[in-house]
């Protein structure tokens, strides 16, 4: 089921603008795992158990790779555990490859699953009026590729069966490649002459012209939207009086948990796992509306 | 008129105001994420040029063609392991359509590759660092240079697989350490660099064997369609 990606766009491109920048804005490990658990959750929950674990398992590596790193190339912070090359290895320079490593994969996944649902038809709708021609040329570019790669294999079977290039050196696949390139090419531009001047003599680019969509701002967007702003507003206040501040040099700072800080990690929290929560709730939903079949 | 002090309001205030806060509100340390608003903001000008200017549909469909090639391209090529064909098709363009359509193509590249190879804190960079390679190509003496000589040409392709990969080193660094940590740099560098190496070869393999091809076609096209 994917029931966050039937939201609205504008509430989509929100959500996503708003959590992929409060996890690269701060350094709060709190809110980064917070962003690292609903990344991955969410992820989880738009993929197929294999592709989730092969992600989970790269990724990983990745991460240890950063926060084992990070203590080689910076000898900030006071605890000094050993001496490398006579280069001291310090507790924060490993605790802070381990934030920063958070941060990078928590956006990953972030970016993983806003391709999964900000799909081009929803970008385009977004921004066909404020920027028409680069939606178009997005929109189209994203049209020809599969065409593309189609005639380009169409293209290259044929040249194979005239004996062109079929040997496996190197020359002869960099030519037969741009032999094969050469004459989609060909084939590619004349037909996007034709195609500008149908869509010019259907009155394209003039004014007063309406675009087809299927999206609509319904109640379900409205409170999603009220919600989501009502969090960020409490989360711009927890930035502007500090509750989020934390230092890892020189030395680790405590994190502070006073009672408002406990509930502003919590509308945290909540904002990084909200599409989870959609998700969990539109499956259980399902679940109970067929037993009753 | 009126886009141009857009334009210049963008670059001449709203960059370094971004710099400005970075040292202010983060206290110089959080190059990832200025880096990356600051290289939106510098695709902006031309995104806006393109959108306010006089560009016919012949055009635009033309340049949606360049830009789905180079990325379908890499069909073409899937016999070879790291050989790309964005950035030499990125120039080409350039050359004989001018540095705005070589900006576009390259940076719309980049977001539609990345929507096939994955999206990330990187397309913004990538998007800035091919759409330059183009501009750059783009620009009427280096066009003209880049089509007599063909050592200039060359240079040209060593050239931006080198630029392109010390940018995209300069990304992973400031993701990483979230400052410019010139040891991490240098060891980004040294890791990146057999990528780096194939990049500018197949670069300049690519642009010998295909600018004369692929040049005759754009400009009949110019020529028949008057672009």
């Amino acid at each position: 089921m994917k029931s966050f990606s039937s939201f609205h766009p504008t509430i989509l491109f929100l959500y996503y603008l708003l959590v992929i920048f409060i996890s690269m804005f701060t350094m709060n490990p709190v809110i980064l795992g917070c962003s690292l658990v609903g990344s991955i959750l969410f992820f989880s929950m738009m993929n197929s158990p294999r592709a989730i674990l092969k992600d989970i398992i790269y990724y990983f590596l990745v991460f240890i790779l950063i926060a084992i790193t990070n203590p080689i190339f910076s000898h900030n912070g006071e605890t000094v555990l050993f001496f490398l090359n006579d280069k001291p290895v310090t507790v924060e320079a490993i605790i802070y490859g381990i934030a920063i490593g958070t941060m990078l994969i928590a956006v990953i996944f972030w970016s993983k699953s806003y391709s999964q649902v900000m799909t081009s038809d929803k970008f385009v709708y977004l921004f066909g009026r404020a920027i028409p021609k680069l939606s178009l040329v997005l929109s189209m570019a994203l049209r020809f590729i599969p065409m593309f790669k189609e005639q380009i294999k169409k293209v290259n079977q044929v040249q194979k069966t005239l004996g062109l290039y079929s040997s496996d050196s190197i020359t002869d696949r960099v030519l037969s490649g741009i032999r094969v390139l050469n004459s989609v090419l060909t084939w590619s531009l004349e037909n996007a002459i034709n195609q500008a001047d149908s869509m010019k003599s259907r009155g394209y680019g003039l004014k007063g012209r309406t675009n087809f969509s299927l999206f609509k701002f319904d109640k379900r967007d409205m409170t999603i939207l009220i919600a989501i702003i009502l969090i960020s507003v409490i989360v711009v206040l927890g930035f502007a009086f500090n509750i989020f501040e934390f230092y890892y040099y020189p030395a680790i700072s405590i994190l502070k948990l006073s009672r408002v800080g406990i509930l502003e990690y919590i509308f945290i929290f909540i904002l990084m796992i909200l599409p989870f929560i959609i998700e969990v709730k539109e499956n259980i939903h399902w679940k109970l509306l067929r037993s009753k079949i | 008129m009126n886009d141009k002090k857009i334009k210049n309001i963008i670059i001449i205030i709203l960059i370094p105001l971004c710099i400005a806060l970075g040292v202010i509100i983060f206290k110089d340390r959080k190059y990832n994420l200025i880096s990356m608003i600051i290289a939106i903001l510098s695709c902006i000008p031309i995104f806006l040029t393109f959108e306010k200017g006089e560009t016919s549909t012949r055009r635009i469909v033309i340049i949606a063609v360049m830009i789905a090639i180079s990325v379908a391209g890499r069909v073409a090529f899937t016999a070879l392991q790291g050989f790309k064909p964005v950035a030499a098709i990125v120039i080409i363009t350039a050359i004989y359509l001018g540095a705005e359509a070589g900006f576009l193509t390259g940076s719309m590249s980049a977001i539609i590759s990345n929507i096939y190879f994955g999206q990330g804190p990187w397309t913004p960079c990538q998007m800035f660092s091919w759409g330059m390679i183009g501009f750059i190509a783009g620009l009427p003496f280096m066009q003209k240079l880049l089509l007599k000589n063909r050592v200039v040409l060359s240079i040209y392709g060593i050239f931006s697989g080198i630029i392109f990969s010390l940018i995209m080193d300069i990304w992973t660094t400031l993701s990483i350490d979230g400052i410019y940590n010139m040891k991490r740099y240098m060891a980004a560098v040294a890791t990146s660099f057999p990528f780096m190496a194939i990049y500018a070869i197949s670069n300049v393999v690519f642009l010998m064997l295909a600018l004369k091809p692929f040049g005759e076609k754009l400009e009949r096209i110019k020529i028949k369609y008057g672009i």
